[in-house]
């Protein structure tokens, strides 16, 4: 065929459509490196990606962007920095929700702290009612007289045990604790525990048995922080039993 | 409405206005040689949507065409090397890789030889596309073209359509629209015809 006979044929030729005969005939001629051949291929390759591009415009979703710059090992800048600053709030919001948990495991060791307090309080003042309301407890008062205080009551319960209360008393001083002791009639002073004062007052039961009969006096004296296993000090309240 | 209608075809030419930069080109290509990651983010910024289009009308399936568009820009990528800077059109190579990776993924579906797919292959290597007329691609040109199709007889059309987006020969076409071969041979020697001149007398003009 004549280059004239082949010039409708390539851009079928170009879209690979071509019957094979056809396709043979337009090879042959570029492969004589036919001048007008190649000039009607160009033209014909030029003609079919204006109609390629001439149909109606699609968008593809914007991962295929990601997806095809991630395949050839680049992200956009951008999308970089957004994740960078995603990852540093992910963070921040991490160390803030981490100190947000250890306030309130604080704030709730804090709260079961005071219970406990408030429920050794609320024992205490069980056991001194229960003392106080007790016919067989004897009472033994301390500081009469005295132009100094402290002063106060000692009461005495063969089953309870022994309960101290004291006003004026001021606070022990840094370093320092009261020690109360149970001095039997017969023998050296024994440890009845140890105690703070509020700076005005003092509370302090020895719980369990005691042979009331037996027992000369209750002392107390100050010692230092993790007391004494006998007095070391002048006592400043001492109470005979039954006086 | 009519206006509505209008806004694919205004969308279409706002890409390709990007698309056909042709001064641009050479250097895009210099870089995409170079192996420069953000020479690919350009090209697909300059030619993802078109060559997308082009796969869509093709396969008629979304997800398939995105990952037949990603194949497209892969295939340029690893090929450039041997593409000519200068000489070049790059939008018409991308289309044209794009096109027929959509064809030769329809083939693949309906079980034709392998020997399309190397025919195809052939047809696409960077030494086709160098030496098209200065300005090949412009935005008047396509214009022209697009006027032109849209002259064309619903026959004259439906062959062009089947060429192009169905990658169907002479013999093939002559099957689907049930007609003797010589018809369709001449409605496409027609529509071709018209195609051509209408380009033609855009470059003279």
């Amino acid at each position: 065929m004549s280059c004239e006979e082949l010039k409708d044929m390539f851009e079928l030729y170009a879209l690979g459509v071509l019957e094979p005969e056809e396709k043979a005939e337009i090879d042959a001629h570029l492969a004589r490196d036919c001048k007008d051949c190649k000039r009607s291929l160009a033209d014909a390759i030029a003609l079919n990606a204006v109609l390629l591009s001439i149909g109606p415009a699609e968008a593809p979703s914007k991962r295929l962007r990601h997806r095809l710059l991630a395949s050839i090992g680049y992200e956009r800048p951008g999308w970089f920095w957004a994740g960078a600053l995603a990852a540093a709030l992910m963070l921040l919001l991490a160390v803030w929700l981490g100190t947000q948990e250890r306030e309130r495991s604080n704030q709730l060791a804090d709260a079961r702290k005071e219970l406990l307090q408030v429920t050794g309080e609320r024992d205490r003042l069980n056991q001194a009612v229960q003392f106080l309301s007790d016919p067989e407890t004897k009472p033994a008062s301390f500081g009469r007289g005295l132009e100094a205080p402290p002063r106060g009551y000692v009461f005495l319960h063969p089953q309870l045990g022994v309960m101290l209360i004291a006003s004026n008393l001021p606070a022990a001083g840094a370093g320092k604790i009261y020690e109360m002791w149970v001095l039997p009639k017969v023998g050296a002073p024994r440890p009845a525990g140890l105690f703070q004062s509020d700076g005005m007052r003092g509370l302090h039961i020895l719980s369990g048995p005691v042979d009331v009969d037996a027992l000369k006096a209750i002392a107390v004296t100050v010692e230092p922080a993790a007391g004494s296993p006998g007095p070391t000090t002048t006592p400043i309240i001492v109470a005979a039993a039954g006086s | 409405m009519r206006i509505l209608k209008l806004i694919p075809a205004l969308v279409a030419y706002a890409l390709l206005q990007v698309a056909l930069r042709r001064e641009d080109d050479a250097d895009l290509v210099h870089r995409l040689k170079a192996r420069e990651p953000k020479a690919m983010a350009d090209l697909y910024k300059r030619c993802g949507r078109l060559a997308y289009s082009v796969i869509l009308r093709v396969v008629r399936n979304t997800g398939v065409a995105e990952d037949l568009t990603q194949e497209t820009f892969l295939r340029v990528w690893n090929r450039v090397g041997s593409f000519d800077a200068e000489r070049g059109a790059l939008t018409a190579w991308v289309l044209t890789v794009a096109r027929n990776r959509a064809i030769d993924h329809v083939r693949s579906q309906g079980g034709k030889l392998e020997a399309n797919a190397v025919d195809l292959d052939r047809l696409e290597r960077p030494g086709m596309f160098v030496d098209l007329e200065a300005n090949a691609l412009t935005i008047d040109r396509a214009r022209r073209v697009k006027t032109a199709l849209e002259k064309l007889n619903a026959n004259q059309r439906a062959v062009i359509e089947l060429a192009y987006y169905e990658g169907m020969s002479h013999t093939e076409m002559a099957e689907r629209l049930q007609q003797p071969l010589g018809t369709v041979k001449t409605w496409t020697r027609t529509a071709l015809q018209i195609l051509r001149s209408e380009l033609t007398e855009a470059a003279v003009a």
